[in-house]
């Protein structure tokens, strides 16, 4: 942050010197801005359509979504999801950052290999993740079921969670949690009154931003989810094979509702932590 | 940090065992059953026969592969032209906004993946808004225009969902130059466009190069987006994949695909921390 004034100035300069260019510039990140809420707007703004057309804006009405409030089997598939993004966030949030902690600090050799793991799961098309995960449970005959979609979630959330929360790990100094070492707390005590409380924004954030995830995700739920209620997103995708509705309209509504207000919420606590120390909020998200 | 380190130990066991047992060894199955041959009943029967290599290369599925590669890649090459300019606008004009920028635009990904996918049916289709906007500018009566079921459909949602991630590493790279370079070369009479071609550029590439793994992976393995935008002469590799998954399919096969999908993306790891050596040797020099 110590840089933004001299490269406030020396946009200043520029801007002086040229002045065309940023404009255009602006203008263009305008557009890519529009281009990236628009469709989001139309599903909004349809959503609250009068008419069944998805063409003509018919007039004003809240129809859609007291229909959803009466269909039972998208509550049913709310609940499912609900549950799935809980438990989700649950594992992948302890585990991860059991893994996190144990990445940084274990000084083993073998922790590069378990990084490497963590690594290749991050890059890995989710396909092919839920694919291996489908095959897993039907070679060891679990039956398809919620908890199948969670354990399959978790394992991609769990990379999720140990990467955020270790890079911050790695941005703290060691030094306080050597200083409490030096004054007789245990490592335990050590972890548990010293790092988890400068990990917390990290381990927060980091939870949140994989429920919102495993709440709506939809590859890997797809493949391992079996014949009982529909989750949220399996469902939405067979009423959009089925035919567009505007109920749609409603529930894509709601949804973006719900999901980008949590994670404001987890970027919130992103910035949170980088006002107090260290780097911003995309070098994190980078690892 | 000194002794006591055997708590670490123990932290690193669950999370471990949870990918050992549902990652690698799934992943080592999809191997297996890419080499099985099915019996009658569709169950694998292990092995090591390449007939479902044979046939994943064959001229009926061997379209879909270079289709699926192409389509990636024109979605990352359209992300990159996309992407750079916002970043770079960002990082370099964005000012005390800067933060709340990025997330203005990261944020629609936060937005259900289906979701966004559906919003683009929704403008695009045959009575969708786009052909309600065009009938009411006086196309009235002409039958309405075809947007889906065509490649640039496909390609065009890929776009949308993978912008964020050659956003993000882009403007994390744009954001941490040293700005001091950019004056260095100004003071020494560079032009604006010799400074961004010889400094700025080459200093983000790393950001880009990042960006470009991060938006090609996930668009090789898609298949949404192909199965709602596209049609059956659209289909994409995870198509194919899921189609093998679902009652009809045969799941050796559907198992080779996955491991040809791997494969690609092993060459694009190899490749970018082949390149990233190579830019890390050209800092050093």
């Amino acid at each position: 942050m110590d840089r933004l004034p001299a490269s406030q100035g020396g946009a200043g300069v520029r801007r002086a010197r040229r002045p065309g260019r940023p404009r255009l510039l602006v203008a263009f990140t305008a557009l890519v801005v529009c281009y990236l809420f628009a469709p989001i707007a139309v599903v909004v703004l349809f959503s609250f359509n009068k008419e069944d057309s998805l063409a003509v804006f018919g007039g004003f009405s809240t129809r859609w979504y007291v229909a959803l409030l009466h269909d039972g089997g998208i509550h049913a598939s709310l609940i499912a999801s609900l549950e799935i993004g809980a438990a989700t966030m649950m594992i992948a949030g302890i585990a991860g950052t059991a893994l996190a902690l144990g990445l940084e600090r274990s000084g083993l050799r073998a922790a590069r290999v378990v990084e490497g793991t963590v690594m290749l799961n991050l890059v890995s098309p989710e396909i092919a993740t839920a694919v291996a995960a489908l095959l897993i449970f039907t070679q060891l005959g679990i039956t398809l079921s919620l908890a199948t979609v969670i354990l399959a979630n978790a394992t991609w959330a769990i990379a999720y969670v140990t990467i955020i929360v270790r890079s911050r790990l790695a941005s703290l100094s060691s030094q306080v949690e050597e200083a409490a070492l030096d004054l007789y707390a245990s490592q335990w005590q050590t972890i548990r009154l010293v790092t988890l409380p400068l990990l917390w924004p990290a381990i927060l954030a980091s939870s949140l931003l994989v429920f919102v995830m495993s709440f709506d995700d939809f590859i890997t739920t797809y493949f391992v989810s079996g014949l009982g209620v529909p989750p949220l997103p399996v469902r939405i995708y067979s009423m959009i094979r089925f035919g567009v509705t505007p109920e749609i309209n409603a529930i894509g509504a709601l949804m973006t509702v719900a999901t980008v207000s949590l994670a404001l919420t987890a970027l919130a606590l992103f910035a949170l932590r980088r006002t107090r120390s260290g780097p911003g909020v995309v070098t994190d998200l980078n690892g | 940090m000194r002794s006591g380190r055997a708590i670490f130990r123990v932290l690193l066991l669950p999370g471990t065992l949870w990918l050992a047992v549902l990652f690698v060894i799934p992943l080592g199955l999809v191997a297996a059953v890419s080499l099985a041959r099915t019996n009658i009943v569709g169950l694998p029967v292990y092995g090591l026969h390449l007939d479902n290599y044979k046939s994943a290369f064959q001229s009926y599925y061997l379209p879909v592969i270079f289709r699926t590669v192409e389509y990636a890649g024109a979605a990352t090459a359209i992300i990159g032209v996309l992407a750079y300019p916002t970043a770079y606008t960002i990082a370099r004009f964005g000012g005390r906004l800067k933060n709340a920028l990025i997330v203005l635009v990261i944020l629609p990904w936060f937005v259900d993946y289906l979701v966004r996918i559906y919003a683009w049916v929704v403008i695009l289709g045959d009575n969708g808004t786009l052909n309600g906007i065009l009938h009411g500018l006086g196309l009235r009566g002409s039958p309405p225009v075809q947007f889906l079921n065509r490649p640039w459909a496909v390609i065009g949602g890929l776009v949308y969902t993978y912008f964020p991630f050659m956003v993000l590493p882009v403007y994390a790279a744009l954001e941490q130059l040293d700005h001091q370079l950019i004056e260095a070369g100004r003071d020494l009479y560079a032009s604006g466009r010799r400074v961004f071609w010889h400094i700025t550029l080459p200093l983000s590439s790393p950001g880009i190069a990042a960006g470009i793994v991060l938006t090609f992976l996930p668009s090789l393995g898609d298949f949404a987006t192909a199965q709602l935008l596209g049609g059956p002469d659209t289909y994409m590799v995870g198509n194919l994949i899921a189609d093998q998954f679902s009652d009809v399919g045969d799941i050796t096969f559907g198992s080779a695909l996955t491991i040809v999908l791997m494969s690609v993306l092993l060459v694009v790891i190899l490749g970018y921390l082949w390149t990233g050596s190579r830019r890390a040797r050209a800092v050093r020099a």
